[in-house]
């Protein structure tokens, strides 16, 4: 049994392992080029030697930091998406439990809309939304950064599919004590649900994190300037030196790694074990 | 708990909302009653930032209480982006009053009455002064619509120690500019260990139009007709053809990488590579190891044309500019000989001033006086019409469509009916 | 009578909460959207807005007797088939690797998640790295040859372009299907697996019979939402291809951008959104039903 047990263990770890690598090299390289000085980066590209900085230095970071208000566009970021995510978590889900649990005219309209809408590619909504933010004389302000990302159909369908496994006893059980429906969702639904709401956190934060294309239409200025945009201030003339782009590049992944770290606790197995089915 | 997390963010999500909401107005005059002209130019490297705020600061300080100059720098990004964020503010007429456009945008936004002419910004004899080919880019239908400040170049960089090592010398005059023929020999004998005899560029982009372009123009044809209304005999011309098989017998036969990787000549992986003038800088700061020259752009043989690319950011006047006056004595102090050449030391590039090169005397010693001897005699700008976004999107893909086995004829016929098609929808009838 | 009181405050309940979404959504997604159809029937050029002019059908009419529109259908379907199992597979292999608990667990689902937050430039780099078509300078073709089998093209080749971005697309993508699939195992009890393991199911059979099962609508939403971004899909080709070579990896999405911004032919843009609209409407009311069917 215990012979077994080991060998499930290395297998385990063996397993993992090899497959980690296989998805952080990218990662590594980032952040080991982001040490290197510039003639070194593209240096035996294809060796193993390209993964290990020689003689590694912080100057990249210290000529980003030089060079832009880092701290000042990370800043601009971090309120932007936070307000984003906090307004989505609420709207959403609620939206979607709607979906999931209750019975009213117009669900099943609703529910085709929200998957149809779904698939509009923003490449093709990005002008007539930027005339749109113009009429409404939002350019350049938060508004536009955050107003039109608050409600998303990924997320209204996504909280349905869970909210759909919270069992009806549970929601019975709560309006025999008194709750009504608004109340039940707020005090008994909300409370069990941390991992979906976890998951949309962490996948809305890394998606708005590196929105570029529409920051960039609607703001000018170094004002509300994001992260992205000023990541992209290093490609701006000829030569293109990677360098600080690598650092700059790191740097921006640090805050989705602390939010990846923090909500990690939501993922701990057996937390949820207050009668969801999936 | 959680609750009360979500209440106070979304409080203060609203409160920001409400309170920056209402966008701005487009301020054209500030509360001293000063006129102000606004600027979007792409961001840039440090100098260059500080060249700006130093600039600004000394035209607002001579202009007190008349106008007020304020810049914005706009992401370039490594792609579209500065033109999509120009594209949007056309829809919503949220243009700047100054615009910094590159250099073959010139003749799209002039076509379609985004920016002004300014001929009579200078005298003629002032104009006189800015070299032909920069002044050619910039004029569409016979008027001036941009000025720049400085210029680029492309030419042949070479691995001294491989060239040595192979007996191989490099042409010393222009008129001895290696022809087509010969850059092949020369390519075929470098390559070899893990070595390509060139590099020709490759970024499936831009860069495309800009440097091999030039194989067009020095066989004796160009993109596109004498008014940009059509590519078609020119582009998929007999000329065109044997360029771009030229082009493709270096890919096909194992002499350039069509997907090179990065820096592959600084790092010792090519024995020459077609490269802009700004890789002087990078070459003598960060690769000083490197044994490299540069010779002149090789031309066609027979009597192939002496050429090489040029082109670079310009200044231009948009359609919303209002107040006129201060903005044409904004552009006259961006551009005034001073300037000019203070903005290309900043930017380490060729300025567009021939008087400037009286004072950047670099420009006399090797290796930049190639790139200075170059754009005085031999320089052709890209193509000038307003279709150009598409002629370019259409070249790059036909030459990636040749180099992955399409024949030559075929690719260039088909970017050659897009362009003219483009043209012929939005341009033929105005 | 207390039952029709509830069904009542139900039904204010639901107004409530569906309001807010339904109005920002309505405001800033289907306003715009019928703003993009509405200029599909014009011949609107991003440079001249203020000469829009009404052309009816035309951009219809040109749309579909344009070959490169329908080599971008072709390419998105063969995308899209190919990739939505693929990922998905990945996505949930991923998952189970790591639902044991164990130390170090974190870390792993963090490395498996960690190419959604590596910046796309990076990720181009390496992999025209490894994809390289010279043996001299790709990972991969040097392996081949060691192998003593002949080069590949790669993103090179038209045989082998679509291919490879799948390949990466997959790789780059399963973390974020991994982690949804994370969240929907939290739900599944551990008294079922319990039940299940007295009953002598082995790990193979609580796979099957519990696990599965139990994911059931966990796994309808990531092949929705899997096939959705593989319909959409556009950065790959965008920073890697450029939609080449010989139209090999242009895609619906991608055309649009091209057609709409680099082009700048924005009117026909909108007519090729339209089609793509109804083409993944179509798409999915077709996987609802076989849903519902089940």
């Amino acid at each position: 049994m215990s012979r077994k047990k080991t060998f499930g263990n290395i297998a385990f770890y063996l397993g993992n392992i090899l497959v980690t690598l296989l998805f952080v090299s990218p990662l590594l390289w980032m952040v080991s080029s982001s040490l290197k000085p510039e003639a070194q980066i593209f240096k035996g590209l294809n060796s193993l030697s390209t993964f290990f900085p020689t003689g590694a230095s912080l100057s990249n970071y210290i000529e980003v930091f030089q060079r832009i208000n880092m701290w000042k566009f990370i800043g601009n970021s971090l309120f932007y998406v936070l307000v984003i995510i906090a307004l989505d978590l609420l709207v959403n889900s609620i939206c979607g439990y709607a979906l999931a649990k209750f019975e009213f005219r117009g669900k099943n309209l609703l529910l085709t809309l929200v998957i149809s809408l779904m698939v509009f590619p923003a490449e093709a909504i990005m002008l007539p939304m930027y005339r749109e933010m113009a009429d409404l004389g939002w350019i350049n302000s938060w508004a536009s950064l955050i107003v039109p990302f608050v409600a998303k159909c990924f997320s209204i369908y996504m909280f349905r599919q869970f909210f759909l496994g919270v069992p009806n006893e549970l929601l019975e059980a709560a309006s025999i004590d008194g709750c009504g429906p608004v109340k039940t969702f707020f005090k008994v639904v909300m409370p069990i649900s941390g991992t979906v709401y976890a998951t949309i956190f962490i996948l809305d934060f890394v998606a708005h994190w590196n929105d570029f294309m529409w920051p960039l239409l609607v703001v000018t200025g170094e004002e509300k300037r994001t992260i992205q945009l000023a990541i992209q201030t290093f490609f701006g003339s000829k030569p293109i030196n990677y360098g600080p782009i690598m650092a700059s590049l790191t740097i921006s992944a640090i805050p989705m790694l602390i939010m990846f770290i923090f909500l990690q606790k939501y993922y701990v197995e057996g937390i949820a074990s207050t009668g969801i089915k999936g | 708990m959680r609750k009360r997390m979500v209440a106070v963010l979304l409080a203060a999500a609203l409160a920001s909302v409400v309170s920056t909401g209402c966008g701005k107005a487009k301020e054209r005059v500030n509360e001293e009653g000063e006129s102000v002209v606004t600027i979007w130019s792409p961001s840039d490297e440090p100098a260059i930032e500080e060249w700006w705020v130093e600039k600004i600061g000394e035209f607002n300080q001579a202009h007190e209480g008349e106008i007020e100059l304020r810049r914005e720098a706009i992401v370039r990004a490594d792609s579209y982006a500065y033109e999509d964020k120009v594209n949007a503010a056309i829809t919503s007429n949220d243009l700047p009053d100054i615009l910094y456009v590159d250099g073959p945008n010139v003749s799209i936004y002039a076509a379609n009455e985004v920016t002004l002419p300014l001929d009579s910004l200078f005298s003629e004899e002032e104009w006189g002064d800015f070299f032909e080919p920069s002044k050619q880019q910039n004029t569409y239908n016979g008027k001036i619509y941009a000025v720049g400040a400085t210029e680029s170049s492309v030419a042949l960089y070479y691995n001294k120690d491989m060239l040595d090592q192979a007996g191989i010398s490099v042409p010393e005059k222009k008129e001895d500019a290696w022809t087509w023929s010969e850059y092949y020999d020369v390519a075929k004998k470098l390559t070899g260990n893990g070595v390509v005899g060139t590099n020709i560029i490759m970024d499936k982009g831009e860069g495309l139009s800009y440097v091999l372009g030039q194989f067009w123009i020095s066989n004796g044809t160009d993109f596109v007709n004498e008014d940009g209304s059509s590519a078609d005999g020119y582009l998929n011309s007999k000329e065109g053809v044997e360029a771009a098989q030229f082009l493709n017998s270096l890919i096909q036969d194992g002499y350039a990488n069509i997907d090179p990787i990065q820096k592959e000549f600084h790092n010792g992986r090519a024995a020459t590579m077609l490269g802009g003038s700004w890789e002087v800088a990078t070459l003598e700061k960060d690769y000083p190891d490197l044994n490299w020259g540069v010779t002149y752009f090789p031309v066609a043989d027979g009597d192939g044309v002496l050429t090489s690319p040029t082109g670079d950011w310009a200044a231009s006047v948009t359609k919303n500019a209002q107040d006129m006056a201060a903005v044409e004595e904004v552009m006259r102090f961006l551009f005034s000989k001073e300037n000019v050449t203070t903005y290309a030391q900043a930017i380490s590039k060729p300025p567009t001033r021939i008087s400037s090169y009286g004072v950047l005397t670099e420009y006399n010693e090797y290796p930049r006086s190639i790139f200075k001897e170059q754009l005085m005699e031999t320089g052709h700008p890209r193509p000038r019409t307003p279709s150009y976004s598409v002629l370019t999107a259409e070249f790059s893909e036909a030459m990636l469509n040749i180099f992955t086995g399409v024949d030559p004829q075929e690719a260039l016929d088909a970017a050659a009916a897009a362009m003219d098609k483009d043209y012929a929808k939005y341009y033929a009838k105005d | 009578m207390k039952k029709s009181i509830n069904k009542i405050s139900e039904r204010r309940a639901a107004y409530i909460f569906v309001i807010p979404a339904v109005a920002l959504l309505a405001a800033f997604l289907l306003y715009p959207s019928l703003q993009t159809i509405r200029y599909a029937f014009t011949d609107y050029n991003i440079m001249r807005p203020d000469r829009v002019i009404f052309c009816g059908f035309n951009n219809f009419v040109e749309l579909f007797q344009d070959e490169d529109f329908w080599i971008a259908v072709k390419n998105t379907l063969y995308f899209t088939v190919l990739v939505v199992p693929f990922q998905t597979v990945l996505a949930l292999a991923l998952a189970m690797l790591i639902s044991s608990r164990r130390k170090g667990v974190p870390i792993f689902r963090a490395a498996y998640f960690s190419p959604q937050v590596t910046s796309m430039v990076v990720v181009a780099i390496l992999w025209t790295v490894l994809y390289n078509s010279s043996p001299d300078s790709g990972l991969l073709n040097a392996l081949l040859v060691k192998l003593g089998l002949e080069p590949c093209g790669f993103l090179n080749d038209p045989k082998t372009a679509m291919n490879s971005i799948i390949f990466m697309s997959a790789w780059q993508g399963a973390g974020y299907q991994m982690m949804i699939f994370l969240a929907g195992l939290q739900g599944i009890s551990r008294e079922q697996y319990e039940a299940a393991s007295i009953d002598g199911a082995g790990k193979l059979q609580s796979f099957l019979y519990v696990t599965l099962p139990g994911l059931k609508s966990v796994i309808q939403y990531v092949v929705m939402i899997t096939v959705i971004q593989a319909m959409k899909l556009f950065t790959q080709p965008y920073v890697m291809t450029k939609g080449g070579p010989q139209n090999s990896t242009r895609t619906l999405v991608y055309y649009i951008y091209e057609q709409g911004f680099q082009k700048r032919n924005f009117g026909y843009a909108c007519a090729v959104a339209a089609v793509f609209f109804v083409i993944v409407i179509g798409l999915s009311l077709g996987m609802k039903k076989i849903i519902k069917a089940e």
